[in-house]
């Protein structure tokens, strides 16, 4: 954090400073622009740029199996979500969405609420450690690290997976999978009491985030919120109810909400969806069907897709998650355009509830709004 | 979804429309039927999100597309609004008086397109390239690898290859999976 300019009138003092983007309470490398006085942030800027490698440019000169290597770039942490959308936005415009495999469809959402799940259990510690409190998110790394394990056996990378492709998945369950991934489970939930005990009833968080961070309810629609954000002021809005896609449909859950709005609601709605992945993740792999994984591909090289346009949605952990997909008939797209929650939540929403704000809890209520700048910049 | 497009035609002229999906159709109109055609439709439909706004260079046809995508929140279903203006003067009128988090998308195509929105807040502000000063790069003719080489040189002795080369010596010229194989 450093100070770069200090005005003076004759009243107050006015001082601009930069948080970010090295910083280690900033989400990612991203950067605000802040003026504050005394302790209360008056007004801020979003920077970002400093992770801008042109994934959209580079796609369309690219064919279309040579994109997945990109599109898990786009959000570090939870890559699959994109490798879904990609795959899914194309398969549409080629007409060969009825063609994916039941077993495949069934893995894609195996492997996007196991992404779901080591997501959340990120973001959770980070709640906690923006405040300086390091017990929890060490717990939460360590505990995320076993769902990275399973990822690794199952696609070969522990961060990006490249494992959803056009037609399925690149390559069916190992055996065994489902047995240790329930050991898995069970230690991240022999872990999750503890956490509760140190997040949920410390009374350093509560006072710390209760009433902080609120979200009005009006600005739901004129800012298209979504994800955690509105469902942590009582709105059941999730993609995987509201846009059913993969099996989502078939599977017995609620959407979680509660109400506050503030900076705790939305930590509250992470460890709910925890314990929800959890639950899916069982139900997925105790009805996986057989058969094929994947559908029988043209030649990738030569692939060429009609003419058209799309946009196919997601829920990902920070709330709606789109592709804009356009092809022209070749065999590249004509463009690609990147729907991440963090362009509202981490520019127009971040931006518009700084003002008021402490400087001590710009941290967290940036992880609560869970910024993820490379989603941003694309 | 019919419906509604049937009431915009009452109000507005549509120039073609396509059922993407059972919850997606698309429609396309005249530049200047936009912003009235937006605010009818936030004011008066269930349409109240603008979930996405993007645009598309047609080089060939010398236009660029623009395209907002509504969303009915109760419905669940969007409203994928498209038009087309002259690529040369790419200029379109602003929504963010009806949706505040437009300004951030009207910026960045401002940059990555050239398109002009007169009266958005930030028109020419950098967003992601700082001190930019080449064309708008999402333009299909932008050069990205004149660009490099304009703007980073490699590093005097480092070998180079030309992956275009060298897939093609190694597997040949269609590559290395064929329909028959």
């Amino acid at each position: 954090m450093t100070t770069t300019e200090t005005t003076t009138d004759t009243l107050r003092r006015r001082v601009q400073l930069w948080f970010g983007p090295q910083h280690p309470g900033i989400t990612g490398n991203m950067s605000v622009q802040a003026w504050l006085e005394g302790d209360t942030l008056t007004q801020g800027i979003t920077h970002v740029g400093y992770l801008h490698r042109g994934f959209e440019k580079l796609m369309e000169r690219r064919k279309f199996i040579q994109s997945f290597p990109i599109v898990c770039r786009i959000c570090v942490p939870e890559p699959d979500t994109n490798e879904y959308l990609l795959a899914a936005g194309l398969e549409e415009l080629a007409g060969m969405t009825g063609d994916i495999p039941e077993r495949g469809t069934w893995i894609r959402t195996l492997v996007l609420e196991m992404s779901r799940l080591q997501m959340n259990l990120m973001t959770l510690g980070g709640h906690i450690g923006s405040m300086g409190l390091g017990a929890a998110p060490n717990w939460l790394i360590a505990v995320r690290d076993y769902v990275l394990d399973r990822f690794e056996e199952l696609t070969g990378g522990r961060i990006y997976h490249m494992y959803i492709i056009y037609g399925g998945v690149r390559r069916d369950l190992p055996e065994g999978f489902g047995e240790r991934m329930e050991e898995t489970l069970t230690k991240i939930e022999e872990k999750l009491p503890l956490v509760d005990n140190v997040i949920f009833d410390s009374s350093v968080f509560r006072r710390r985030t209760v009433g902080v961070g609120v979200v009005p309810e009006e600005w739901v629609d004129e800012m298209s919120l979504s994800g955690p954000i509105v469902r942590a002021m009582g709105l059941p809005r999730d993609i995987r109810k509201d846009f059913p896609y993969l099996i989502y449909p078939e599977l017995d859950f609620e959407v979680v909400t509660t109400t506050g709005s503030d900076i705790y609601a939305r930590a509250w709605i992470r460890r709910q969806e925890i314990q929800q992945s959890i639950d899916l993740i069982r139900q997925i792999l105790a009805r996986m069907p057989e058969g094929p994984y994947c559908a029988k591909l043209p030649n990738m090289l030569t692939w060429t897709i009609p003419p058209g346009q799309t946009y196919v949605r997601a829920e990902a952990t920070r709330g709606e998650m789109g592709y804009y997909t356009v092809t022209d008939g070749s065999d590249k797209v004509r463009r690609i355009h990147v729907r991440g929650p963090s362009f509202v939540h981490g520019v127009a929403l971040l931006e518009r509830m700084i003002p008021g704000t402490n400087i001590a809890d710009l941290s967290p209520l940036m992880v609560s709004l869970q910024v993820c700048p490379p989603e941003i910049e694309r | 979804m019919k419906t509604i497009v049937d009431d915009i035609r009452t109000r507005f002229i549509v120039e073609w429309e396509h059922q993407q999906r059972e919850d997606l159709r698309q429609i396309g109109v005249r530049p200047g039927t936009v912003v009235p055609l937006l605010g009818w439709l936030k004011l008066h439909s269930p349409f109240v999100q603008l979930t996405h706004m993007s645009a598309v260079d047609w080089i060939e046809e010398g236009e660029l597309q623009l395209t907002y995508l509504l969303t009915d929140p109760v419905g669940m279903r969007s409203l994928m609004v498209c038009t087309r203006i002259d690529r040369e003067e790419a200029t379109m009128e602003s929504v963010h008086a009806l949706w505040p988090q437009a300004v951030t998308y009207e910026q960045e195509i401002n940059e990555m397109f050239g398109i002009c929105f007169p009266g958005s807040p930030r028109q020419g502000v950098p967003f992601i390239l700082e001190g930019w000063d080449d064309m708008p790069p999402m333009r299909r003719d932008f050069d990205t690898v004149e660009h490099v080489h304009a703007h980073h040189p490699s590093r005097p002795g480092r070998e180079h290859t030309d992956p275009r080369a060298y897939i093609g010596r190694v597997f040949g010229e269609r590559g290395f999976l064929h329909d028959d194989d």
